[in-house]
């Protein structure tokens, strides 16, 4: 695999569906080998931007350069690329086996290199033993490891991912959260990753890609995102429990407090309030703190007591957590 | 198993028997009566069974003309059941998948096809200026015609069901337009491909008019035409004419029990995500 020039370059990337401009003129470079997720609310335009790399959509102006090459205007099956998507996308009346190979064998390969290239990704992703089957006797999982496994096979300098957890139940998505960084690591290929799932993005990514409304509204490090968000809408994206955002207060137009960096106490304290709802969820309780300065607070504490619902108490920032924007 | 439960079930298997089994019955009954006894027409058990004498005069009438027509009815069933089905999927294909402001027009093209009655004589002035009139291959296109509105609807509604993301799939994976269709989508359209090979093969095969139309001339007989072939103005042949039928019935009767449980399932399918 050729790791060391493997990268996406996107040059004032934009794409219109008629009237409607859904990329706004995106530049961003991706390293070698780099675990990059795209992440945003739906209608943000990452899954378009996804689709621009892989091609299945063409770009309205810019260029888009994968491995050093121009593949702005090349189809999506010679630019290197292999897409793992949403609903795995896997041919119902194939076999694992042909699903994985479907590629190869479009493009003739001899069929002993099939077989052995097949049995190689299945090797590598534990499917040996459900290769004769369908997609359908599959659990979601598999199915989900089958959709890696044909990405695999194409030996891609570019690995596209479209929110391929989503479909998975919350315990099989740690799971495969976990499956796929050490796939990353084992592959080394460089991977691009969509998702609105900002656990997915934090636990998962070397760069984060912020995207809003068809631009970009930051990238870097989770990190970096967790530490300096350059505006509210990264400030309240990254993070949860979602930070505190108040407009119009503390001389800035808005103020910004993450739940963790605020401390209650019912004697004293900066922000006098009625508690309206708590949640304990065992090792930490999120509490719900209705102000007359700043309107609803959210906090979040740490150990399972706090005071009752309805009682008065006090919260606090925690020194040089806050942000102002 | 309650009572009424139990009386409803019997009338309705009362009310199939007179509506399926009883002409069957009496067809039966009366292939194999002798021209006398047929004559008179009655629902009766007969007195001499002649099965075998009316079967291979029935074969052997004019030359063998049952067998020709066998051939004929089967070269012209084959043909356009298959032109519609490559035909149909591929037009519903594009009309599905690549949206273009030619698709409206195309669809009320479609069904205009479904809704627009068909005119015999100009179809058959159409068919002269081609040369194709009296001919096995005009029979067919005109079968194909005929039935493509139908089968063009099918499919149409059926591909919308099948995940565009299985033709990115395939793209991404190296396919051309070609391959998508003949090696992804055409194998997930085999429910409706089942229903329609059963429903338009026992239509064509059995079409009575159209053959009568546009396909004049004895070497082009089809099977529903040599019915004629045991009546007339003064004297009809009912037992030679009822053993005709029998024998006329029977292919289509094959294929539908054959395909019968696929049909239902080709009519639903979709209908639930699997």
């Amino acid at each position: 695999m050729s790791v060391s020039q493997s990268s996406v370059v996107l040059k004032n990337l934009t794409k219109s569906f008629g009237a409607v401009d859904v990329i706004k003129g995106v530049d961003l470079e991706i390293a070698p080998g780099e675990f990059c997720v795209f992440v945003g609310p739906s209608g943000c335009g990452k899954s378009t931007l996804l689709r621009l790399i892989s091609g299945l959509e063409e770009a309205t102006s810019g260029t888009i350069e994968i491995a050093g090459r121009d593949v702005t205007h090349a189809e999506p099956s010679e630019r290197g690329i292999a897409m793992v998507f949403q609903s795995y996308a896997l041919y119902p009346h194939l076999t694992v086996r042909e699903n994985i190979g479907f590629g190869l064998s479009l493009a003739k390969r001899p069929k002993a290199e099939i077989a052995a290239r097949v049995e190689a990704a299945a090797a590598v992703l534990q499917l040996g033993p459900y290769l004769d089957r369908k997609p359908k006797a599959l659990s979601g999982g598999q199915r989900q490891r089958v959709a890696i496994g044909r990405a695999m096979v194409r030996d891609p300098n570019v690995f596209l991912l479209d929110e391929p957890l989503s479909n998975l139940d919350a315990a099989l998505r740690a799971q495969m959260r976990i499956e796929l960084t050490d796939l990353h690591k084992k592959l080394g290929a460089t991977m691009i990753y969509v998702t609105h799932d900002q656990v997915e993005a934090m636990t998962m990514a070397d760069k984060i890609v912020v995207l809003n409304a068809g631009q970009i509204e930051q990238v870097g490090s989770p990190m970096e995102l967790y530490n300096a968000p350059v505006s509210p809408f990264v400030a309240g994206f990254i993070g949860s429990p979602k930070m505190n955002l108040v407009p119009n207060v503390m001389g800035c137009a808005t103020y910004g407090i993450r739940p963790e960096h605020l401390d209650l106490s019912t004697s004293a304290g900066q922000w006098q309030g009625t508690i309206r709802h708590v949640e304990r969820l065992g090792a930490e309780v999120i509490l719900y703190l209705q102000t007359e300065a700043m309107g609803e607070l959210v906090l979040r504490l740490p150990g399972q007591s706090a005071p009752p619902p309805g009682s008065i108490a006090y919260a606090t920032p925690q020194p040089g957590r806050a942000f102002q924007f | 198993m309650t009572r009424r439960q139990r009386n409803s079930g019997l009338i309705a298997m009362a009310v199939a028997f007179v509506i399926f089994i009883l002409p069957f019955a009496f067809t039966f009954l009366m292939a194999v009566k002798t021209k006398k006894e047929a004559a008179l027409m009655l629902f009766s058990w007969p007195t001499e069974w002649h099965f075998w004498d009316n079967f291979t005069e029935v074969i052997q009438a004019r030359n063998y003309m049952l067998l020709l027509a066998y051939f004929n009815s089967t070269v012209i069933t084959v043909a356009a059941v298959s032109g519609l089905i490559v035909m149909g999927a591929m037009v519903g294909y594009v009309l599905q998948r690549r949206p273009s402001g030619w698709n409206k027009v195309i669809y009320a093209g479609v069904l205009m096809g479904l809704i627009v009655p068909p005119a015999v004589v100009p179809t058959i002035w159409v068919l002269q200026g081609l040369g194709l009139f009296k001919s096995l291959t005009g029979m067919v296109l005109i079968q194909i015609a005929y039935g493509l509105a139908f089968s063009v609807l099918l499919y149409r509604s059926f591909i919308a069901t099948i995940p565009r993301d299985l033709d990115e799939a395939a793209i991404i994976d190296g396919a051309k337009p070609w391959a998508i269709f003949f090696k992804v989508i055409l194998p997930l359209l085999k429910p409706v491909t089942v229903t329609l090979i059963t429903v338009q093969s026992i239509a064509i095969f059995n079409d009575f008019t159209n053959p009568l139309y546009y396909l004049p001339g004895k070497e082009n007989v089809t099977v529903q035409l040599t019915l004629f072939n045991f009546q007339s103005q003064f004297q009809s042949q009912f037992n030679l004419l009822f053993m005709n039928i029998l024998l006329v019935t029977i292919p289509p009767l094959i294929v539908f029990v054959f395909f019968n449980r696929q049909i239902v399932a080709g009519m639903t399918a979709g209908a639930v995500k699997g």
